[in-house]
C-alpha cells in the first residue's frame, strides 16, 4: 500500500476526508484486498476504544486542586529562600573559619595541612562523583527509551 | 472571557488570581492528557499539577503571539516523557490495580461488561506498549476525541503528518492487541 493512500485510510476511518479524497479512496479500495483487510481492523480497532473511557478523579480532589497546587509552588517558592540562605551562611561560615584557621599562628602548620587535605578530599570526592554520573548519564543507552 | 493568552500575560504580572482562573479552565484536560500517556491517575495528577507550577514560573517566556494550548501541552507531554524514563529505568515496579484501572468501560449489560473488560484490560497493555508518539496520537484522537485540524495545531505538525501517524499508530496497536489474544 503506497504512503498516500495509508494516510487516506487512516483518515476515511475517522470521517475525516474531504469529498474528493473519500471518493478517491473507495476507488481504491475496490482493488486492495489489503485496505479492505486494515480497514477492517482499523474498524474494530474504534470500537474498541469507544467501549471506554478515561478514570476520574473523585469530586473532592478536583475541589482541593487549585489549593494544593498554590501550596506546592508556596512551598517552591520557601525551599527556594531556604536554599539560598543556607548555601550563603555555609559559604560565609567556612570562608570566616579557614581564614581564622590558616591566619592563626598558634595553630600548627600540620592541622592546617589535615585541614587543607579533608577540604581538597571532599572537593576530589565531589568532583569525581558528579563526573561519573554525568558520565553514565551520557552512556546509558536506555535514556532515550520510552514505553 | 479572557482568552487564555491574556491570562497568561497577567500571571507575567504576578496576578494569582489569573493563574487560578487558567487553572480551573485547563485543570481536567492537563490530567487527562496527562493520564493518556503515563496511564496513571496519581502520576497524572502530580505532573498536571507539575504543568501549571512550569506555566507560572516560565509565563515570561511565553510568547502572546502564539496560542497556549500547544505550549502548554508541549510542558505536559515533556513532563511524561521525564517521568516515562525514569520508570522505565525501576521496571520492576509492580503495576497496582489502581493503575491499572485508568481506562474503564463505558456501558453496557453486566455480562457484555464483563467481555469489555477484558478488552479493555488487552488494550491497555497495548497501549502502555506503543511507543510515545504512538500513544499520544491515539490518547489524541481516540480518547480526547480531538479533530485532525486540533490535533496538528496541538503539535504543530502538518495535518498529513497527523493521519500518517495515526495509520502507523494504529496498526502497531492493533498488532499488539492480536498477539495478546494469543
Amino acid at each position: 500500500m503506497d504512503k498516500d493512500l495509508r494516510k487516506l485510510l487512516a483518515g476515511y476511518v475517522d470521517g475525516e476526508l474531504t469529498d474528493e479524497e473519500r471518493t478517491a479512496f473507495e476507488k481504491e479500495l475496490q482493488s486492495s484486498a489489503e485496505s479492505r483487510a486494515e480497514l477492517e481492523e482499523f474498524r474494530k480497532l474504534k470500537e474498541v476504544t469507544s467501549m471506554v473511557r478515561y478514570a476520574d478523579l473523585p469530586d473532592e480532589v478536583w475541589e482541593s486542586y487549585w489549593q494544593s497546587l498554590y501550596r506546592k509552588l508556596e512551598r517552591g517558592i520557601g525551599w527556594i529562600l531556604l536554599s539560598v540562605g543556607a548555601i550563603l551562611l555555609l559559604g560565609f561560615g567556612l570562608y570566616h573559619g579557614l581564614h581564622d584557621l590558616y591566619i592563626a599562628p598558634q595553630v600548627s602548620i600540620w592541622v592546617k595541612i589535615c585541614v587543607t587535605a579533608l577540604g581538597g578530599g571532599v572537593i576530589f570526592l565531589l568532583v569525581s562523583f558528579v563526573r561519573e554520573r554525568l558520565f553514565a548519564y551520557r552512556r546509558d543507552r536506555y535514556r532515550e527509551v520510552m514505553k | 472571557m479572557c482568552t487564555d493568552a491574556a491570562l497568561v500575560m497577567d500571571i507575567k504580572k504576578g496576578n494569582k488570581k489569573a493563574f487560578g482562573k487558567l487553572v480551573e479552565r485547563h485543570k481536567k484536560s492537563a490530567f487527562r492528557m496527562a493520564l493518556g500517556l503515563v496511564g496513571n491517575k496519581d502520576d497524572a495528577y502530580d505532573i498536571s499539577q507539575e504543568a501549571f507550577m512550569r506555566v507560572y514560573r516560565s509565563a515570561k517566556t511565553y510568547d502572546e503571539a502564539q496560542p497556549f494550548l500547544p505550549w502548554f501541552y508541549t510542558i505536559i507531554a515533556n513532563l511524561c516523557r521525564t517521568w516515562l524514563q525514569r520508570r522505565t529505568k525501576q521496571d520492576n515496579r509492580m503495576v497496582s490495580i489502581e493503575e491499572a484501572s485508568f481506562l474503564l468501560v463505558t456501558e453496557g449489560t453486566p455480562e457484555s461488561k464483563l467481555i469489555a473488560k477484558e478488552t479493555v484490560a488487552r488494550l491497555r497493555e497495548a497501549l502502555m506498549q506503543l511507543p510515545f508518539t504512538d500513544r499520544e496520537i491515539i490518547t489524541l484522537q481516540h480518547f480526547r476525541g480531538m479533530a485532525y485540524d486540533e490535533i496538528a495545531a496541538l503539535l504543530n505538525v502538518p495535518r498529513g503528518t497527523v493521519m500518517s501517524r495515526l495509520y502507523y499508530a494504529r496498526r502497531k496497536l492493533a498488532t499488539l492487541m492480536r498477539q495478546s489474544d494469543g
